[in-house]
């Protein structure tokens, strides 16, 4: 059987999800001995149209990207959304928070008349089309991207965490960031990166998204008890919970 | 073999001397909490700890472990990590959970992967020096031990009795030369017990623990669950955290050769939503308040009714790890008493 | 306590070791569930008894427990019937002979062929896929006809398309010593056989006086049940299907007169270890992988979360 070809393509993102690929180093080679990379352009010169799995980093901005990421998505079989900004807007929806005219001014200055400076309001690439697995994370972390692609050449559903951080923070032993005063998203964020933030004395900063059913109900009860308020909480989440989709408890 | 009498010095010089025979997990400081870690010289071991983060449990059962390796092929061998290590300063409320595990892996279906840990095992149990904040052992009848362990150390002032209680024990202090504990000593480690039952009482329940199982038979509908459950974020930090919880998930990966391969298991919580969920996605447990309620159940009844002891030793750590505040045990019962 | 920790038991077998199994056949059986049959490549007959599961392990792709849905009487390999439901068993109906898996098992408790059931009139109730453990029983009932009293077999489904073991519903249909009678939730142009829910089978037909419609002969046969149970109390029923099936059932039991401690039920859970540990298969007290998957139902009827 022929390896499946895989496209790595970027929009509005960082590309430091295309690197920790990149960094993977020897698995790297473990990694084309079961994929053919076709396009990818942080790491090789030829491109070509023709592949089975697209890899989409990036959040979706500006309408033309909105085009580009649809015909990505009719070429491929299988869509993989990569990081933060692919799956959730990540950071770029902070942009959503502001009127748009304004944001451009502030950023572009002059320049924000010109047509490719066009930014429309950021989504999440399963705003736009069709995703079939997720790789979370700001970063993403590499042994689970490692472990969905190898669940994809197995043709199996990989199991990606929906319970929250907490859960492997707590495995890590380490010491709750609460416990030193600290909001952390944690207990509403979607594990699977393993705690790297609380695990080197950050809170988490929530870049993999909710888990399904984050208990937003208790948020403002729950602040009391740590003498913190809700703005307090909304601020912490503003980074990468800026109008994310959570669905409120009944 | 008579218990001995050490000072400071001599316990240090056992400890580094257990070090350099053999693998050697101790307690030790982690930020302002404490931590069972890899041992590498008596002076890093913290005997006046008042609670490690995670109980020991992560020993025997660890937080994800290899059951089998596999070929896809069809064929599959078991992995079994029999490497024998000291576990040094297990508080006596964890060693009681440590015997209630050891009933569980032992009875019914023998677990050999959990088994073949404990047996190569040695426990030194330290009675407790430092209440920790929620301790609630000396509720529960846990804060001093009889069983289940090899060397029993007290603090007897600036002294330490150590007492071999098995032939494994006997063995680790073989070459220790020191004094016999003399009958004063041995009342003053009486007094350490009767006080840490006092002492460990940071929580005060207002039942014998022996109540709760019939407590329970009677709540099942108190609003508690509810209310209780409203602030929780089934983050299973309760669970993980707790000394008697064993629960775990079972996940298969290949490696790159996509031929080869492992199934592990790793720590699962009833607490987590998704943990009752059947194939066709019905979730038997789909609410916060069911699920908060299973975990007081499966301690308070279930688990008695299979072992004969409530699965909670009032060690604390749910009370403290709970970021939502609502998982104090005593909380609930006394509760669940005022109630009945 | 201690004593467990200094006991040798050196060879203590490992209970989640898969042993090595190989697909003998496999026929798909609706759109959903295919029929396979294993043998143990060691050889040796898997040992179950009716009502029991298996772990089925798929290497890489992992485990998943399935009922055995062949008779014990049924030598020298064992049948299930297995939906596609996710991971595990998605991979199994890519399968074909020849092909290696795991079992681990059999696991669990079985219904009472052996015991109780001996000598008593039997009643088997299965809703859809609830069938596939049931049938295990009766088979086992009937290559064992002349042990037990009267049979009786009803079932129901959701469409025609669902109906399992299509060739042994007829088998059983024409038996002269089995009263058996089957309907579907919704029908399609082709069925003739009976609709409405499965409890339909066991009421008996209410006329309404004010009804215009002329009930003619053949449609009161039509609704008539079929089923008639001589003697309640010497009746055992076993019944299997979805959660939502069982409370209906047991109401028409009661009424029909079969005592409670007379009906068996096997409930599904997650019986992701099989050997009562995991904790997910856990409804209140009871593992289903070890105090069930088969219960009295008198011993679950106050269970809150079972049925």
């Amino acid at each position: 059987m022929s390896k499946p070809r895989v496209a790595i393509f970027d929009f509005a993102c960082c590309e430091g999800c295309q690197l920790q690929i990149v960094n993977l180093e020897e698995e790297l080679l473990d990694l084309i001995s079961l994929v053919q990379p076709v396009a990818w352009r942080e790491a090789m010169s030829e491109s070509s149209d023709e592949y089975d799995i697209a890899i989409v980093e990036g959040s979706i901005t500006r309408p033309e990207d909105e085009e580009r990421v649809k015909e990505i998505r009719d070429r491929a079989g299988i869509l993989i959304a990569l990081g933060a900004c692919a799956t959730i807007g990540g950071i770029n929806k902070l942009k959503n928070n502001f009127d748009l005219d304004e944001v451009k001014r502030y950023v572009y200055g002059k320049d924000a008349e010109m047509p490719h400076l066009n930014t429309a309001m950021t989504k999440a690439v399963d705003e736009v089309v069709k995703v079939d697995y997720k790789v979370h994370g700001c970063p993403i972390n590499r042994s689970e991207f490692t472990y969905i692609v190898r669940c994809i050449a197995l043709g199996k559903e990989p199991v990606i965490p929906n319970y929250p951080v907490c859960v492997e923070c707590k495995k890590r032993e380490n010491v709750c960031r609460f416990e030193y005063g600290e909001i952390c998203l944690g207990p509403i964020t979607r594990a699977g990166c393993n705690a790297p933030c609380p695990s080197a004395g950050f809170w988490c900063y929530g870049c993999r998204g909710c888990v399904d059913d984050p208990n937003v109900n208790a948020a403002k009860d729950i602040m009391e008890k740590y003498g913190k308020t809700v703005e307090d909480l909304m601020q912490k989440m503003a980074l990468f919970g800026s109008g994310q989709k959570t669905e409120a408890r009944e | 073999m008579n218990v001995k009498k050490l000072d400071r010095a001599a316990l240090d010089s056992w400890v580094d001397s257990l070090i350099a025979r053999q693998k050697v997990y101790g307690v030790q400081a982690r930020g302002e909490r404490f931590a069972f870690a890899p041992l590498a010289r008596a002076e890093d071991l913290r005997l006046d700890y008042d609670v490690t983060i995670l109980p020991p449990k992560k020993y025997f059962l660890p937080q994800t472990e290899d059951l089998v390796t596999f070929k896809r092929s069809g064929e599959y061998d078991s992995v079994l990590d029999d490497e024998p290590f000291v576990l040094l300063g297990v508080h006596p409320y964890d060693m009681v959970a440590v015997n209630q595990m050891d009933a569980i892996f032992s009875s019914d279906n023998y677990d050999v992967h959990y088994m073949t840990r404990r047996k190569n095992a040695a426990i030194v149990v330290c009675d407790v020096q430092n209440a920790s904040p929620n301790v609630f052992a000396g509720c529960m009848g846990t804060a001093t031990v009889k069983d289940g362990f090899d060397v029993l150390l007290t603090r007897i002032g600036d002294a330490w009795l150590v007492d071999a209680r098995t032939e494994k024990g006997a063995g680790l202090l073989e070459g220790v030369s020191a004094p016999d504990a003399g009958e004063a000593d041995l009342a003053a480690r009486e007094k350490v017990w009767a006080e840490n039952v006092e002492k460990l009482q940071r929580h005060k329940l207002n039942c014998a623990p022996s109540d709760i199982p019939d407590l329970l038979e009677k709540s099942y509908g108190h609003p508690v669950w509810e209310e209780r459950a409203a602030l929780c974020f089934s983050c299973g930090t309760c669970t993980n955290v707790c000394p008697t919880c064993y629960c775990f998930d079972v996940q298969d990966d290949v490696n790159w050769d996509v031929e080869t391969g492992k199934r592990s298991r790793t720590w699962d919580s009833c607490q987590l939503k998704d943990f009752a969920i059947v194939a066709g996605d019905h979730n038997f447990r789909p609410n916060a308040a069911d699920r908060f309620r299973h975990r007081y159940y499966r301690k308070g009844k279930y688990v008695a009714d299979k072992i004969g002891q409530i699965a909670c030793v009032g060690c604390g750590r749910c009370v403290t790890g709970c970021v939502a505040k609502i998982a104090n045990p005593v909380e609930i019962y006394n509760r669940l008493m005022e109630d009945k | 306590m201690s004593n467990v920790v200094s006991d040798t038991g050196a060879d203590r077998k490992d209970i989640y070791l898969p042993e090595a199994a190989t697909v003998v056949n496999v026929q798909p059986m609706t759109a959903m569930e295919s029929f396979f049959a294993f043998k143990l490549d060691s050889g040796r007959e898997l040992g179950h008894m009716p009502g029991q599961f298996v772990e089925v392990s798929v290497p890489g792709i992992g485990e998943a427990p399935i009922s055995v849905s062949s008779s014990p009487t049924l030598k020298g390999l064992f049948q299930m019937c297995i939906r596609r439901m996710g991971n595990v068993t998605n991979h199994l109906h890519k399968m074909k002979p020849g092909d290696r898996v795991g079992i681990r098992g059999p696991f669990g408790t079985h219904f009472p062929v052996d015991t109780v059931m001996k000598g008593k009139d039997i009643l088997f109730i299965a809703g859809g896929i609830g069938l596939v453990p049931l049938r295990s029983a009766i088979n086992y009932v009937l290559d064992n006809r002349k042990d037990y009293g009267e049979v009786s077999i009803l079932f129901g489904c959701k469409s025609p398309a669902e109906r399992l073991f299509t060739r042994e519903l007829a088998e059983w249909s024409a038996r002269e010593d089995v009263t058996f009678d089957e309907t579907v939730d919704v029908g399609d142009e082709s069925w003739k056989g009976k609709t409405g829910v499965i409890t339909s089978l066991m009421k008996k037909p209410v006329f309404d006086p004010k009804s215009t419609v002329q009930v003619g002969e053949e449609l009161s046969k039509e609704l008539m049940p079929a089923l008639e149970i001589k003697e309640p109390g010497n009746t055992i029923a076993l019944v299997c299907g979805p959660p939502v099936m069982y409370k209906f059932v047991i109401l028409e039991l009661k009424e029909l007169g079969v005592p409670i401690e007379n009906i068996y039920v096997s409930l599904e859970r997650r019986m992701k270890c099989g050997v009562g540990k995991c904790g997910h298969c856990q409804i209140n007290q009871y593992y289903v992988c070890q105090d069930g998957p088969v219960f009295k139902f008198a011993d679950v009827i106050d269970v809150r979360e079972a049925i």
